[in-house]
């Protein structure tokens, strides 16, 4: 049984690298990101800079030793943004939320945001930076 | 045990072949048209009751609704009437094809277009940073004009208002307009200032609406290059464009640009299409040096270790 659960982990495992590899081979790449690599960040909004030509989120996370950590969140254009379902009131300071992203290449708390949910789960940016939005 | 690992390596080949395959259509079907066919994962943020959405803040089931909605299929029309919308995501469906394959430079063009190349960051990636317009990311202050065609190249919308005396082009990206002088004057041989935009004027010729240009400024670029850079032109540029309305929903239009400083021939783009953008009304997309300075300082440099 066990192996069997092994075996049913890696294929599932092999299906998501295989189906996300194509994902983000698809992609522009976007200057200043690792987009092979994803980070996780849970955080609490500080602002919302709702202006071109990228919108951004500041939000705080916490560290391993409990120290908030300023972290920028990049999102796309104002126009595409809108295409997406965010607005500039979407997002509020001190609202709890989950983001996935490329990090910066520089390692710099910075993340270009693929996915964008509040704690409860609620979507929030399904993908800003694919043509899906558009 | 060893059935079932037969059975996994066999069930897993089958499978990873499905996925590189299906993946391999989508890419040669490009993966922008790929993604039209999907709906969208949220719902876009609507205009104001009685307004429009801009032309970039639809998405694609927007579109598809609004053309619907609006009977764009088979709508009477008036060729000369150019009214609408067109296009919101550069001329032929993606930023930059118009003008790809350049005729060859001359001496001087080759000379032009190495000065457009700007620096490279510590990866030896493009930084942009002679592209002041807006677009490069690593340039200080971007948002000096786009000159002309490469604002016509990188469409985000424009439409037509047509006076008795002249035809106004207004662009969304940058909020700007062109002025098409229809008043029967003819080019000026020596333009006293260069214009960004050109010195234009327009003819009908038949149901094609022809504008010839003259006196550009040579700071801007015909169009980008990629990975980086743009392709020149001088202050002896002329353009010549040619809009004819197929049908109400369709434009239709050919570039010539003719710059023998440059380029040892015209250069002709191929016919283009670029479609009218319904249910949208131009909004207002500035490019604001303070804005795009914060960006650039703040979230850009950083990332690209260019600034700790």
């Amino acid at each position: 049984v066990t192996s069997k659960r092994g075996m049913v982990a890696t294929f599932s495992l092999m299906m998501m690298l295989t189906i996300f590899g194509g994902v983000v081979s698809a992609h522009h790449s976007r200057a200043g990101y690792d987009n092979k690599k994803t980070v996780t960040l849970k955080g609490v909004v500080k602002e919302v800079a709702w202006r071109n030509p990228h919108v951004y989120v500041i939000f705080g996370v916490k560290d391993d030793k409990g120290t908030v950590v300023q972290w920028t969140g990049e999102l796309s254009s104002v126009s595409t943004m809108l295409a997406a379902g965010m607005s500039k009131d979407t997002l509020k300071a001190g609202d709890e939320i989950v983001v996935v992203g490329a990090p910066a290449e520089a390692g710099t708390p910075q993340s270009l945001i693929a996915k964008l949910t509040r704690a409860d789960g609620t979507l929030v940016v399904a993908d800003s930076y694919r043509s899906d939005t558009r | 045990v060893s059935h079932n690992v037969k059975r996994f390596i066999f069930l897993s080949s089958i499978c990873l072949a499905s996925v590189i395959a299906l993946s391999l259509i989508v890419f040669a079907q490009g993966g922008r048209r790929q993604d039209e066919n999907r709906p969208p994962a949220l719902p876009s943020i609507q205009p104001p009751p009685g307004w429009k959405s801009c032309p970039r803040c639809q998405n694609n089931e927007d579109r598809r609704k609004a053309r619907v909605e609006n009977k764009v299929e088979g709508h009477a029309f008036d060729p000369h009437n150019l009214s609408g919308v067109w296009g919101y995501d550069g001329v032929g469906g993606d930023r930059g094809p118009t003008f790809r394959t350049p005729p060859p430079l001359t001496e001087w063009g080759k000379q032009r277009q190495l000065e457009t190349v700007g620096a490279k960051n510590a990866r030896g990636e493009p930084m942009h940073s002679k592209d002041t317009s807006g677009l490069g990311g690593g340039a200080p202050v971007n948002c000096d004009p786009m000159g002309y065609p490469r604002l016509y190249t990188y469409n985000y919308g424009f439409e037509f208002l047509q006076l008795p005396d002249r035809t106004l082009q207004f662009f969304e990206l940058n909020h700007t307009w062109r002025t098409i002088w229809t008043d029967g004057r003819k080019l000026p041989e020596n333009p006293p200032e260069p214009h960004w935009l050109g010195w234009n004027i327009g003819h009908w010729d038949g149901d094609t609406f022809v504008v010839e240009s003259t006196g550009f400024d040579e700071r801007s670029w015909i169009d980008g290059v990629e990975p980086d850079g743009g392709w020149p032109h001088s202050d002896q540029m002329r353009v010549v464009e040619r809009y004819r309305r197929v049908n109400y929903g369709t434009l239709e239009v050919q570039l010539t640009v003719t710059d023998p400083k440059t380029y040892t021939q015209p250069w002709v783009t191929k016919l283009s299409t670029i479609p009218l953008v319904s249910g949208t009304e131009l909004w207002e997309n500035f490019c604001v040096p303070s804005d795009y300075n914060t960006f650039t300082n703040d979230v850009y440099l950083p990332a690209t270790g260019e600034k700790k």
